[in-house]
């Protein structure tokens, strides 16, 4: 993009500024009006799985429900509760939203469209998605109140218990692609399997890896069966319940970004990011940009998330922690011996 | 120039959040601050180009080590005002480590000046390039030439994790509530239920 | 510096997240107080509790296996830390590179082992 600035007559430094600049806008907008729209398909194929309507009355078919809701929200007023510690109260909803778009910055969304494409990118996103915890505990802290921090302090312990098993799963996949580097990790996924499909899901070796990230994200995220967080049976509204008007719904925007960002990563560690499913040129779809590809995988596993919401009973908290550490944690551990094992033998062999 | 007053900023921040780590009356606020701290001190580390310790500072120190520490201020019912109150009693201790520390500073930064001090490899642009990025050469030293070091950290870890058992954990009070899931998930229906069709006046033998 | 030009639309992008999100947080503040919502009394004001007041404080001491987690989160966590520059780095360091981590992984294995045995993992 910076060469397009530079050919409207600006200087390099002026062209790369204004190109950082609408790149990131063009990153953060979008995403936060894909937020807004990925609520109601939300909870329009929960409803219909529960053969409902959902929202069918502000604009056409509903479309607007999320911006009425957010026009609402925006007007109400902010309650902050005379016991709460004030300053961390007000920063926490501002955490959980900088972290959820901060973690965009190094998703590619096609060859070459990334704003930063850093040789580290996956632990960038690894450790970007380790300070989420801190919204959930500050706000659980900060409130004062019973329920939030009883929340806060579950979420915390789920969160990082199934951090670690992502980490192991990254690891399996870094060492089948040899990089850091999210772009590389996807270009190493051309023709993986048999030289026909793209994606390392193909992979015999990778598949029982995608499964166990694919259910790890949705304890990271906090999504059902392990929204043990906000259990409205036993929490209220978790760690959100004295919080009001805007600031929870950050929490709201926040958790949808976390969602994106989830379904994002299992489309490119797994999937192939933004390359079609098959290598073969039979039918012109290499014509298809690769955003559209990588779109429509994310929205393909956001459709995954909507669908284990409204068909899973959700997890007591003991057999939540079990599965973390019991089955996840030794079996990705295994998976890094056996697959780095499988490495040194057919690749790297003497 | 950007370099220059990116610097300046995570600098001057990484001391600012210090100093207020020591400064703010409340544990939980110190945490933070010190979170703040780590989190500029990985700008000064992409700043001189390790940007692996950079995202590795952030992984462990923001993301593990810290949730600890807030784990302990925020769950322990620690009175503060006792705690200050021990202040004054306990502020001539505290200025000797501080001395000694003053001093050892001294003595090494001394001894540096003086010279003739050879610390490690050749650095900068005589050492040699094993791998392609800066994580390649971390990896080919570290599990290269310096995996005796490697292992002994593995023991360490072993020790800690062993040691924080060993302090904390404390054998559940109740037996109940232990849930079998391989002995759920391998009972069938078969096993568990009887299809029975009694007739009418009779009892049904189980 | 290509390597830091890669950098710096993050340090930009992060500094525009904040500001929007304090946006989003401070601009409702002052449109509440324009518009009339903001109309505060104590009982709106007290922290949340199923309509009675609260009768003890909400920071009490919790269970030590929370923190038990945590330190085990540490130190995997490491582990994990370690196994990064491995996992690139294992054309380089070949057969031999591979056996030293599968040794630290066993020592791993073996706290690990003891944790489980001992019921550090078990949750009520």
């Amino acid at each position: 993009m910076t060469e397009f600035f530079q050919s409207l007559g600006l200087t390099y430094e002026a062209a790369w500024a204004f190109a950082t600049l609408s790149g990131i806008l063009l990153i953060a907008l979008p995403l936060m009006l894909a937020v807004a729209m990925i609520i109601y398909v939300d909870r329009k194929v929960w409803a219909a799985i529960n053969l409902r309507r959902g929202p069918n009355v502000v604009g056409p078919f509903g479309l607007l429900q999320s911006f009425a809701d957010g026009l609402k929200v925006f007007l109400q007023e902010t309650i902050i509760p005379s016991a709460a510690n004030k300053g961390i109260f007000i920063l926490a909803p501002i955490v959980t939203f900088t972290v959820a778009l901060a973690a965009w910055a190094v998703i590619p969304f096609d060859a070459g469209v990334v704003l930063a494409d850093i040789n580290v990118g996956l632990l960038y996103i690894l450790a970007i998605s380790s300070l989420s915890v801190y919204g959930v505990v500050m706000s659980g802290w900060a409130s004062n109140s019973k329920y939030p921090f009883f929340s806060a302090m579950r979420a915390a312990a789920q969160m990082i218990s199934y951090e670690v098993s992502i980490g192991f799963i990254l690891i399996c996949v870094v060492l089948w692609a040899g990089s850091f580097n999210l772009t590389e990790i996807v270009n190493a996924q051309r023709g993986h399997g048999f030289g026909l499909v793209n994606g390392y899901v193909f992979n015999l070796l990778l598949f029982p890896m995608w499964v166990v990230f694919f259910i790890s994200s949705l304890a990271e995220t906090q999504r059902v069966p392990f929204d043990l967080t906000e259990a409205e049976s036993e929490l209220v509204a978790g760690y959100q319940t004295e919080y009001s008007s805007m600031s929870f719904a950050l929490f709201w925007l926040g958790e949808y970004a976390n969602i994106l960002l989830m379904c994002s990563l299992n489309t490119l560690l797994f999937f192939g990011g933004w390359l079609p499913p098959l290598d073969v040129d039979l039918i012109p779809w290499f014509d298809i940009p690769g955003i559209v590809w990588f779109l429509l995988k994310t929205f393909f596993f956001f459709f995954m998330f909507s669908w284990v919401m409204a068909t899973v009973p959700r997890y007591r908290y003991d057999q939540l922690m079990r599965l973390g550490w019991k089955v996840f944690l030794p079996l990705s551990l295994l998976f890094v011996v056996v697959i780095s094992g499988w490495l040194m033998v057919t690749r790297y062999g003497a | 120039m950007i370099q220059t007053i990116a610097f300046y900023l995570f600098a001057v921040l990484v001391i600012a959040s210090a100093v207020m780590v020591i400064m703010a009356r409340n544990p939980v606020h110190s945490v933070l601050w010190l979170i703040l701290a780590f989190f500029n001190a990985a700008g000064l580390m992409v700043l001189v180009g390790a940007e692996f310790i950079a995202m590795l500072l952030v992984v462990v120190y923001v993301g593990a080590v810290a949730v600890l520490f807030l784990f302990v201020v925020m769950m322990l019912d620690i009175d503060f005002a006792e705690l200050r109150a021990g202040f004054v009693r306990n502020f001539p201790l505290g200025i000797a480590i501080a001395l000694v520390l003053l001093a050892e500073l001294v003595l090494g930064i001394g001894a540096y000046q003086a010279g003739n001090l050879d610390l490690g490899t050749p650095a900068g642009d005589a050492a040699p390039m094993l791998g392609e990025s800066n994580i390649e050469n971390l990896g080919a030293l570290l599990y290269g030439k310096y995996l005796f070091l490697f292992e002994t950290a593995g023991i360490i870890l072993l020790v800690a994790m062993v040691g924080a058992i060993v302090l904390t954990h404390r054998p559940p009070k109740t037996q109940r509530g232990h849930q079998h899931i391989g002995k759920q998930n391998a009972r069938r229906p078969e096993d568990a239920t009887v299809m029975k069709q009694p007739e009418v006046g009779k009892g049904v033998e189980l | 510096m290509d390597y830091l030009a890669q950098y710096l639309p993050i340090l930009i992008f992060l500094f525009i997240a904040a500001g929007l999100s304090a946006a989003f947080v401070f601009l409702p503040m002052g449109v509440s107080r324009l518009t009339g919502a903001h109309n505060p009394d104590t009982e709106k004001l007290s922290e949340y509790e199923c309509g009675f007041p609260a009768f003890e404080e909400p920071r009490s001491q919790f269970d030590v296996r929370f923190y038990l987690v945590a330190i085990l989160f540490i130190i995997f966590d490491l582990e994990a830390a370690f196994l990064f520059p491995w996992a690139v780095s294992l054309d380089l360091t070949g057969w031999p590179g591979w056996i030293t981590m599968m040794i630290f992984l066993g020592e791993l294995i073996v706290g690990f082992a003891y944790a489980w045995k001992v019921g550090a993992l078990e949750w009520e």
